[in-house]
């Protein structure tokens, strides 16, 4: 069996550094982060000629960077609006480009700058179509929203707030064996639970780094890759959820995200399960995120996160790995195709230090809230 | 504090909102419903997704239960940066199971809010504009 998409697969990966403030421009930061996927992939960038990326008006369009590495004979190229919600969607995208002939050498690029963080409003804004109702409330940003999801979760299973901060500090302890993270000191569950309270029950440490930096990957057609130096990591399929108009307030069940509804269609149309899985990359914006998705995707029941990442089963020699990076918690939030990065070394066996053994299957969430994307990517076809 | 006083974010209403904040100003909360179906809208559409009816503004009772609730200590967002802390909550009105608002909590502290606590709507002034929004008070 296995999905259609499996006739392509990613065959290179880049990145910029993640720093605080880069003072480089997103088109500078996305031209290093495809260079050097490119050269990764065993490719020059006159091979490309598909190209896509996601964001919210903050950084480059896809033609614009092809012409900034140089290549002005591009015959695919995508600009999708969104946020974490879309990454997962992003790469599936491209990889059905390709399996449908639209393009045969496809890089897909996030990029983040210092004039986007999402955490904070600097100047007076007005604001229409859903957040009209809260924002004049200074209800607003997107830690407020999901912070108002995790209370709701707390109510209904009675989960703590030391089970976010487990989820916290089991990535916070995955960063410190991590030379690219940005957040890499030593955090205790006791660290955690002294740590400052930002948005009651989101305290500093549940919330994502916000980074400068830019990730890239170039995927190919499966017969193409079988020559390229790496080994070629197969998208084995994907299960997307868009519901409720995106509408934070309105979503049916809070204690829920997504991932309900998308989980069912991954699992249906790959054939496996959680338990299956050796390395999660779940999308990480905010502690809870990680809490509803993981219970949504089956590793466990609803209410169990807290003891499972205590009892070291989302850790090395548990039931499986989840974020192994550090996460956008930790590593930095390069809107989650830093996942992607991380799903791919893992996979090809090229994580070093923090190589997950024998790794072959890893789901890759995205997004949080009523709208994502996920995908499981193999080591080998399915 | 700021220099010069900072506002609070302010709506743009749209087509299909601006009778919510005009009934707002005029001291009524209304929600808009279907007229075929009776279903209730928020946010506010045109038509009813479910039978495709045409909608209207009807006045709420105002009361409801707090559905989740966050106390706010990060200065985040202008107009409340001196306000800290402040509670809001995302209110599930009686009239319909799910039909929500999210509004601040008002005459509680913060320590003193639980999820289903009743309350009752009021209206009030929103600084820097011709806006008039709803807050809500435990009863």
């Amino acid at each position: 069996m296995g999905s259609a998409l499996g006739g392509a697969a990613v065959v290179g990966i880049g990145r910029t550094a993640f720093t605080r403030k880069s003072g480089r421009s997103t088109l500078a930061m996305t031209v290093e982060s495809v260079r050097e996927a490119v050269a990764d992939a065993g490719l020059s960038v006159g091979d490309v000629d598909g190209i896509i990326n996601f964001n919210t008006g903050d950084s480059v369009s896809s033609q614009r960077v092809a012409h900034a590495i140089g290549n002005d004979d591009i015959g695919w190229a995508v600009d999708i609006q969104g946020g974490g919600n879309v990454v997962a969607q992003v790469v599936s995208t491209a990889a059905a480009a390709i399996v449908t002939g639209q393009c045969d050498v496809a890089v897909v690029f996030r990029t983040l700058g210092s004039g986007t963080r999402y955490g904070r409003i600097d100047t007076t804004v007005q604001v229409g179509g859903d957040v009209q109702y809260g924002a004049p409330h200074g209800y607003l940003v997107p830690p407020q929203w999901f912070a108002m999801w995790a209370r709701r979760h707390q109510h209904v299973y009675g989960s703590k707030p030391e089970d976010l901060g487990a989820v916290a500090v089991t990535q916070r302890t995955h960063a410190v064996a991590n030379p690219h993270a940005i957040a890499r000191t030593p955090m205790t569950i006791d660290d955690y639970m002294s740590s400052r309270m930002v948005f009651d029950p989101f305290r500093v440490p549940d919330c994502c780094y916000e980074v400068d930096g830019s990730v890239a990957l170039v995927l190919t057609s499966e017969e193409r890759a079988r020559d390229l130096p790496h080994p070629p990591i197969h998208i084995l399929g994907q299960g997307d959820s868009f519901g409720y108009g995106g509408n934070v307030d309105e979503f049916d069940d809070l204690t829920c995200m997504y991932s309900r509804d998308a989980a069912r269609r991954l699992w249906s149309k790959t054939g496996l399960k959680a338990q299956d899985i050796d390395v999660a990359l779940m999308y990480d914006c905010f502690t809870y995120t990680v809490m509803a998705t993981f219970e949504d995707f089956g590793f466990c029941g609803k209410g169990e996160v807290g003891d499972f990442f205590r009892e070291g089963r989302a850790t090395y020699g548990g039931d499986v790995v989840v974020n192994p990076h550090g996460g956008l918690l930790s590593e930095g939030y390069l809107h989650g195709l830093n996942h992607h990065y991380e799903a791919v070394l893992q996979l090809r066996g090229g994580a070093g230090p923090r190589q997950v053994p024998d790794a072959k299957l890893a789901l890759v969430t995205a997004g949080a809230g009523p709208y994502g994307s996920s995908l499981v990517y193999g080591s080998e076809v399915a | 504090m700021s220099a010069v006083e900072e506002i609070p974010p302010q709506p743009v209403p749209d087509e299909d909102s601006i009778a919510f904040w005009q009934a707002t100003a005029n001291g009524r909360l209304e929600v808009c419903r279907c007229q075929q179906c009776r279903r209730w809208l928020q946010p506010p559409l045109e038509r009813c997704p479910g039978c495709w009816g045409e909608t209207a503004f009807e006045p709420v009772a105002g009361t409801g239960n707090v559905h989740s609730f966050i106390v706010v200590h990060q200065p985040a967002i202008p107009g409340y940066r001196d306000k800290l802390p402040y509670t809001v909550a995302l209110l599930e009105l009686d009239e319909q199971a799910g039909l929500r608002l999210p509004g601040r909590l008002v005459g509680v502290e913060p320590e003193d809010v639980t999820v289903g606590q009743r309350v009752t709507a009021e209206l009030e002034e929103l600084p820097g504009g011709d806006f008039t929004v709803a807050v809500f008070r435990p009863v």
